[in-house]
C-alpha cells in the first residue's frame, strides 16, 4: 500500500484514513463570499462511490471480527441505496451474500447499481400511508429476515450501530481537522442515518467547541435520495441533537437545481444531496459573514438522472421518446 | 380509567406468545402481500394475502361466503376457533379481514394489538419460516352480515340526507383533494376530495407509536369530543380502498361501542369516481 503512487495490493486498501483523506475542494464561482471560503469534501471520491463506504467498511469488519459472517451467514440491510451499493460490494469482493431491502421510491439506477454491486433485492412500497412514529416498512422487512432467518443472514443496522457513528468519529472527522489545519468554524452536512453528524460533530466538538454543526434537510415531502427530513428522522437511533447548533430545512427544489450549478459552474459532478447542502451553506455564509465552511459532499450526480429530469424537465434530451423509469 | 367497549376483540403480544400452538385458537397474519410472512412469520400461522385472497378477483367485492368458506377450510380454521389476526401496516389489512370474519359471523375474531411490528421488536417474540401444517376443515359461514357494510346507494343517501357521522380516516391531503391517492398508489378516483359532510379524522389518530390502540378515554376524547362524532348517530367510516377504515371501523363499533357503524369498502375510489355525486373540498 503505498498512498503516495496509489498503488494497492487490493481495493480495501483505498479506504480512506487521515493519511489518506477524501479531497476537500473550494466552491468558487457560487461562493464569492472571500471571508467565508466553503470547501466541498468530495465523498464520492470513496472506492464505491459515496460517503456509506465509510460506515459499510466499520459494520462489516466489526460482523467480521465478532465471527457474524461465516457458514453463509450473509446481510440484510435496508437502503436507500448507497449503503447497499457499498455493503454489497465489500460484501461480495469479500466472500459474503447480502440482500438489500429498497424501498420502491429509490431511483431506478440505484436498483440495479445494487444488482451489479452484488445484492439481491427486495423491493417493498414504504408510502401506502404516511404512519408517524412507525418504522419503515423496508426497515421492518430487514429485521424480519434476521430474526427469522438468523442462520442466514445478519442484519448490521445502520440506523442503531454506534460503528455507523465511529466510521466518522475515527475517518472523516479526523481528516476533515487535518486538512483544514483546525481552521473549520463551520460544518454542514445531510441528516440520513446521522452517523456522519454524530461522528463528525463528536471529533471537531472534542477539537474546538466552538465548530458550528449544521444540519441540512429537505422540507416534507421531499423525494431527495437518502435524506431524512427531522418528522422522519424517529428511525434513527444515532441522532444526538446536542451536537447540532441548527437544523437548517431547504426547499427541497434547491437540491436539485444547486446541484445542476455545482456541475456547470464549479467542474463539480455533485449530486442531489450536495445541492441541497451547498443551498444551506450559502445562506448561512451570508448571515454570518466570515468563517471556513466544510460541507460534506454525499454522492456525485451520475446516479441521479431520472431524478434530475424529473425536477429539471428541461434536462430531457429533444429525442427522448420514451418515459425514463 | 375507562375500559374498552369490547375489550376481548383485543390480545396483546404477550397473551399470543403464551397462548402459541393451544388447540382451539389459530393464528392468522393478513398483509397486503405475503412477502412479510413468507420472510418470517409467527409459529404456527397462516398467512393471507390481502390482494389475493381477501378479494374477489373477477368483480369489485369481498370474497364470496363460498370462497370465504374455501379459504377458511385451506387454513384449518372450525367455526368454533378463536382467530387471532395480525398484520402489517398497523394492522389494516387484519382490520380488513377481522370486518370480513365478522361479516360471515365468525364467533370470536379477535386483533394482536400492535400488530407484526410490535412482535417484530421485541426481543423475546420469536418468527419462523417453517411452513404451518394445516387440517383443513369443512367451515360454513353464515350470509354476509349487511348491517356492517355501506354500499354506494345508501352513502348517497346518507350524504343527502345529514343525519350520519361520515368519518374521513384518510390523510388530510387526501380529505383537501390536494392529492387524490398517497403517491405511488395505483388505485385512484376521478376527482380528489371528500364526501360533503365528511370530518377529516385520519386513522393514526387512533394508534399509538408503536402501533397499539389508543385508550378508551384517549379515544373518546379525540372521536366524541374532539372530532365531533356523535354517538347517538349511525356512523359510516370510508377511506380510498376500505383497508384504514376498517382500522377506523373496529376503534368506533368495539373500542367505543357505538351502535351502527359500517364501513364502506368502496370508498373514495368509488364515490370520488360517480359521475354527478356531490364532492366537498
Amino acid at each position: 500500500m503505498n498512498h503516495q503512487t496509489r498503488v494497492y495490493e487490493n481495493v480495501f486498501e483505498m479506504m480512506p484514513d487521515e493519511d489518506n483523506p477524501t479531497p476537500l475542494v473550494r466552491v468558487n464561482r457560487l461562493n464569492p463570499n472571500a471571508d467565508f471560503p466553503l470547501y466541498a469534501k468530495l465523498e464520492w471520491m470513496n472506492p464505491f462511490g459515496s460517503v456509506k463506504d465509510r460506515a459499510a467498511w466499520f459494520l462489516l469488519r466489526d460482523l467480521e471480527e465478532r465471527g457474524e459472517l461465516s457458514d453463509g451467514r450473509g446481510l440484510v440491510e435496508p437502503t436507500s441505496g448507497n449503503t447497499g451499493i457499498s455493503l454489497a460490494g465489500m460484501a461480495r469482493a469479500r466472500g459474503h451474500h447480502m440482500l438489500a431491502i429498497v424501498p420502491n421510491k429509490v431511483p431506478f439506477e440505484k436498483k440495479v447499481l445494487l444488482k451489479i454491486a452484488g445484492a439481491d433485492l427486495d423491493i417493498v412500497s414504504d408510502e401506502l400511508c404516511p404512519a408517524p412514529g412507525l418504522g419503515d416498512g423496508s426497515i421492518n422487512l430487514a429485521k424480519t429476515y434476521a430474526k427469522a432467518q438468523g442462520h442466514k443472514y445478519v442484519m448490521p443496522n445502520q440506523y442503531e450501530n454506534p460503528k455507523n457513528v465511529e466510521a466518522h468519529l475515527k475517518t472523516t472527522g479526523p481528516e476533515i481537522w487535518k486538512q483544514t489545519g483546525g481552521r473549520v468554524t463551520h460544518l454542514f452536512t445531510s441528516l440520513g442515518t446521522c452517523g456522519t453528524v454524530t461522528g463528525i460533530g463528536q471529533y471537531l466538538r472534542e477539537k474546538n467547541p466552538k465548530i458550528k454543526i449544521i444540519a441540512v434537510q429537505p422540507t416534507e415531502g421531499h423525494d431527495v435520495p437518502g435524506l431524512r427530513n427531522v418528522s422522519q428522522l424517529s428511525v434513527s437511533r444515532l441522532f444526538d441533537p446536542s451536537l447540532v447548533d441548527e437544523i437548517l430545512e431547504i426547499d427541497f427544489n434547491h437540491a436539485y437545481t444547486r446541484a445542476l450549478e455545482l456541475c456547470q459552474n464549479e467542474g463539480l459532478m455533485a449530486g442531489p444531496s450536495s445541492g441541497l447542502i451547498l443551498e444551506g451553506a450559502l445562506q448561512i455564509a451570508a448571515r454570518d459573514k466570515s468563517g471556513f465552511g466544510v460541507m460534506i459532499f454525499p454522492d456525485n450526480i451520475f446516479k441521479y438522472t431520472s431524478n434530475m429530469i424529473k425536477h429539471i424537465p428541461e434536462l430531457k434530451p429533444q429525442d427522448a421518446k420514451v418515459e425514463i423509469p | 380509567m375507562t375500559q374498552y367497549a369490547h375489550p376481548e376483540i383485543l390480545v396483546d403480544t404477550d397473551w399470543v406468545k403464551q397462548n402459541l400452538g393451544k388447540p382451539g385458537i389459530k393464528l392468522v397474519e393478513v398483509d397486503v402481500d405475503t412477502k412479510a410472512y413468507d420472510a418470517g412469520h409467527i409459529r404456527g400461522s397462516v398467512g393471507f394475502n390481502w390482494q389475493s385472497q381477501l378479494q374477489d378477483q373477477v368483480r369489485r367485492d369481498i370474497i364470496s361466503k363460498q370462497e370465504f368458506e374455501k379459504l377458511m377450510s385451506d387454513a384449518g380454521v372450525s367455526p368454533s376457533d378463536t382467530v387471532i389476526l395480525y398484520g402489517d401496516n398497523n394492522n389494516w389489512f387484519a382490520s380488513y379481514a377481522f370486518w370480513l370474519f365478522k361479516m360471515y359471523g365468525h364467533k370470536d375474531v379477535r386483533l394482536m394489538n400492535g400488530g407484526r411490528v410490535k412482535w417484530l421488536n421485541e426481543s423475546d417474540k420469536e418468527l419462523t419460516t417453517e411452513p404451518t401444517k394445516i387440517t383443513p376443515t369443512q367451515y360454513r359461514a353464515s350470509d354476509p352480515d349487511l348491517s356492517l357494510r355501506a354500499l354506494l346507494p345508501e352513502v348517497l343517501k346518507v350524504q343527502a340526507e345529514k343525519r350520519h357521522n361520515l368519518v374521513d380516516v384518510r390523510s388530510p391531503d387526501e380529505y383537501s383533494g390536494k392529492v387524490i391517492a398517497p403517491p405511488g398508489m395505483t388505485e385512484t378516483a376521478q376527482r380528489g376530495g371528500h364526501i360533503p359532510g365528511a370530518k377529516s379524522i385520519p386513522w393514526s389518530t387512533a394508534a399509538n407509536a408503536d402501533g397499539t390502540f389508543k385508550s378508551a378515554d384517549e379515544l373518546r376524547k379525540i372521536y366524541l369530543e374532539d372530532k365531533g362524532v356523535d354517538a347517538k348517530k349511525d356512523t359510516i367510516a370510508y377511506c380510498r380502498i376500505g383497508e384504514r377504515s376498517s382500522h377506523t371501523w373496529v376503534v368506533l363499533k368495539y373500542l367505543l361501542g357505538l351502535s351502527n357503524v359500517k364501513n364502506y369498502d368502496g370508498s373514495w375510489t368509488e364515490y370520488g369516481s360517480i359521475v354527478g355525486a356531490p364532492i366537498e373540498k
